[in-house]
């Protein structure tokens, strides 16, 4: 993988044609990985840096120095700088006197896993003993109501216990325009109030990034449902245009509202190759959740920045 | 669609070059590859592939000794042909056959869009007085029968599935023969999402093909699919020996590159792309055309006969 650095042989002065030759190596690996090729060069322009600043120094150090400076950025890059300490934040507002539940809306383009990361997050909060309201603001997608329902019924059947079976429940509206949609959210946040709800989570429809059409609605929902967090799914599948669809979720809610974090799902299914979450998070500054890695509710792990930046090194 | 910038940044890389009243040097076809390189990347064109093409269409050029306008040709010709290669195979699809059963079977990824995609397909063949049912065998995915019932309700289609029936083999087997008693002509199995790292999956596929055995596979695959497309394409490929492509969102900025590369890793055409979420937001999908188209120019024919 690294091996062309090895092709450098200790005791010679790097001369500009040499650390562009580096740079190029290091972008196409980055590009092998996934990485799109804007991003790529905006991370190895840094390592250009460095690799002039050991102009004097031995051949050997320069590879040292650029695969050293490539881990340290994607590192940086992929280490979160706000806190991703969910059950916490939630603690602290159900603790308050309100005891308004929490809400958590789920957005991102079509077929990247919302539905079934969302009950994934479901599972794990239910673990955590939280009562967890299920709501279906996806009334367009055929079977996005059922595809809840079905969640919901496997989660009760998880337990035999009577009381946890009463933990978690799926409200719902049926299938219909935008209207309904921000409908359906505010009347979710009246049941949950009135029935003692910890945290409510909010499925959206899959839609397109670059559609003003589809993403225009985002910021009503989001004054309707005005929610405690939004977390976009990404795929780990998705190329190049993973960059735009996370900076155009990013500003779909308006000029003071962001998302606040990503989950990247399908990472089993690419190998090493987990460039897009590089895309994203370098994109947008937002952090990872979690990561999902399978079709089932425990196939939900916070990500590990050391293994990413060993697969993306490797 | 973004293929037809790509199309643009490929054309004023070549124009660059042999537009120029000077002569060809070795650096401008460098800075030409470079910029064509760069386009392909940005389109999620395998790097693998990239390079090869980059090194092929270089050797092709530097190491013809012919002068002057007849080189500029040259280079447009090379470059052409190599990328139409890339999108291009000879394999011709499978034509369905009017009284008679064409199983049309579905595989690909996960949330690529084959259920969103049976239906269009159905549509399709409806629209050409094909009698054309729907069996569903993902037994996996919450919601599956549910939604292939609503989206076939809604297009009037007949379909077969099971809320109880939990081996998606056997309720392929049966809807297939159920479909077939009934002189169906067109039926389209819908399967569940899998990827080639779950053996068991894939070992599912082979056998819900076993047991409908398909005049036609389809892979599905979703057009912003990046670097991943060939490796999966070309597993799916050995496993199902799918016969097409179907592309689907390619109405976003998806930029169809990494299913190029599946073309090219697995020699199969593309046969319909997916344009929108719903069923009439379908297009039928010509190679030849669409190079032509992307590369701006309408005498493809002619160029390549030189
Ligand atoms: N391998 C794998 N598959 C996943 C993962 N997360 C979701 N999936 C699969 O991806 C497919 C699509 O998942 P959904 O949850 O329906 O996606 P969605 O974003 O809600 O889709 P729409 O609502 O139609 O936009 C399903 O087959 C899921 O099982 C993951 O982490 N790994
Ligand atoms: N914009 C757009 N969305 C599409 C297109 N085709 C499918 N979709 C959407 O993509 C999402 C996933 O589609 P599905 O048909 O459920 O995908 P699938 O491959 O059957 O998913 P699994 O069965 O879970 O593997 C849905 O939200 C569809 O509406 C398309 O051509 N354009
Ligand atoms: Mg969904
Ligand atoms: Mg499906």
């Amino acid at each position: 993988p690294f091996s062309f650095l090895q092709n450098y042989i200790g005791g010679k002065t790097i001369t500009n044609a040499d650390i562009t030759k580096t740079i190029e190596l290091l972008n196409n690996h980055l590009i092998k990985k996934n990485v799109s090729p804007e991003i790529a060069s905006k991370i190895t322009l840094n390592i250009q840096k460095n690799l002039l600043g050991s102009k004097t120094r031995t051949w050997e150090s320069v590879e040292l120095t650029a695969k050293r400076s490539l881990a340290e950025e994607l590192q940086k890059i992929l280490t979160p700088n706000t806190s991703i300490d969910l059950l916490h934040e939630i603690q602290l507002k159900l603790n308050s006197k309100q005891k308004n539940p929490y809400v958590i809306s789920i957005v991102g383009v079509n077929g990247v896993g919302k539905s079934t990361n969302l009950s994934k997050l479901a599972f794990w909060l239910l673990q955590n003993n939280l009562r967890v309201l299920i709501c279906a603001c996806d009334t367009f997608r055929s079977g996005a109501v059922e595809q809840l329902k079905t969640h919901v019924n496997n989660l009760k059947n998880l337990s035999i216990d009577e009381k946890i079976k009463n933990q978690i429940e799926l409200f719902e509206g049926g299938y219909g325009g935008s209207d309904l949609v921000a409908k359906i959210a505010k009347s979710a946040i009246n049941y949950a109030k009135e029935n003692q709800f910890d945290v409510i989570l909010m499925d959206t429809a899959g839609r397109r990034h670059n559609d003003a059409r589809l993403m225009a609605p985002l910021q009503s929902f989001a004054r309707a449902a005005n929610p405690d967090k939004i977390i976009m799914v990404g795929e780990a599948l998705v190329g190049t245009d993973s960059v735009q669809q996370a900076r155009n979720f990013n500003k779909a809610f308006g000029a003071d509202r962001t998302l606040d974090f990503f989950i990247i799902s399908k990472c089993d299914t690419v190998g090493d190759l987990i460039g897009s979450m590089v895309n994203m998070v370098y994109a947008t500054g937002i952090p990872i959740l979690f990561v999902g890695i399978g079709q089932t509710y425990t196939d939900l792990r916070t990500l590990s920045v050391d293994w990413a930046v060993r697969m993306l090194m490797s | 669609m973004v293929l037809a910038d790509l199309g643009r940044r490929i054309n004023a890389a070549v124009a660059q070059v042999t537009s120029s009243t000077t002569s060809v040097e070795e650096a401008d076809i460098d800075t030409m590859l470079k910029e064509i390189s760069r386009a392909l990347l940005e389109s999620d064109v395998n790097i693998k592939l990239v390079l090869k093409l980059r090194d092929s269409i270089k050797k092709k050029i530097v190491n013809d000794k012919t002068p002057g306008l007849n080189k500029k040709k040259l280079i447009q010709k090379t470059v052409f042909d190599e990328l139409c290669a890339l999108v291009d195979c000879e394999a011709q699809p499978y034509k369905p056959k009017k009284n008679q059963a064409n199983v049309i079977m579905f595989v690909g990824l996960q949330g690529a869009g084959k259920t969103t995609t049976c239906t269009k397909l159905a549509v399709y063949y409806q629209k050409r007085n094909f009698k054309v049912g729907l069996v569903c065998a993902d037994t996996f995915r919450a919601g599956a029968f549910d939604q292939l019932k609503q989206n076939a309700t809604k297009a009037r289609i007949p379909f077969f599935g099971s809320y109880t029936e939990t081996d998606p083999v056997e309720v392929a087997r049966i809807g297939v023969e159920k479909f077939k008693k009934q002189k169906f002509e067109i039926i389209i199995v819908d399967t569940s999402g899998r990827h080639r790292q779950e053996k068991e999956l894939f070992k599912e596929m082979v056998e819900i093909g076993d047991a409908v055995k398909p005049q036609q596979t389809v892979m599905v695959l979703d057009g912003s699919i990046g670097q991943s497309a060939q490796q999966q394409a070309q597993a799916f490929k050995e496993s199902s020996n799918f016969g097409a492509i179907i592309l689907t969102k390619m109405d976003g900025e998806a930029k169809g590159g990494g299913a190029i590369s599946a073309v090219a890793a697995t020699k199969t055409p593309i046969i319909f792309i997916g344009t929108g979420e719903h069923t009439q937001d379908f297009e039928t999908f010509f190679p030849k055309q669409f190079i032509s188209k992307l590369l701006g120019i309408g005498d493809i024919q002619g160029l390549m006969e030189h």
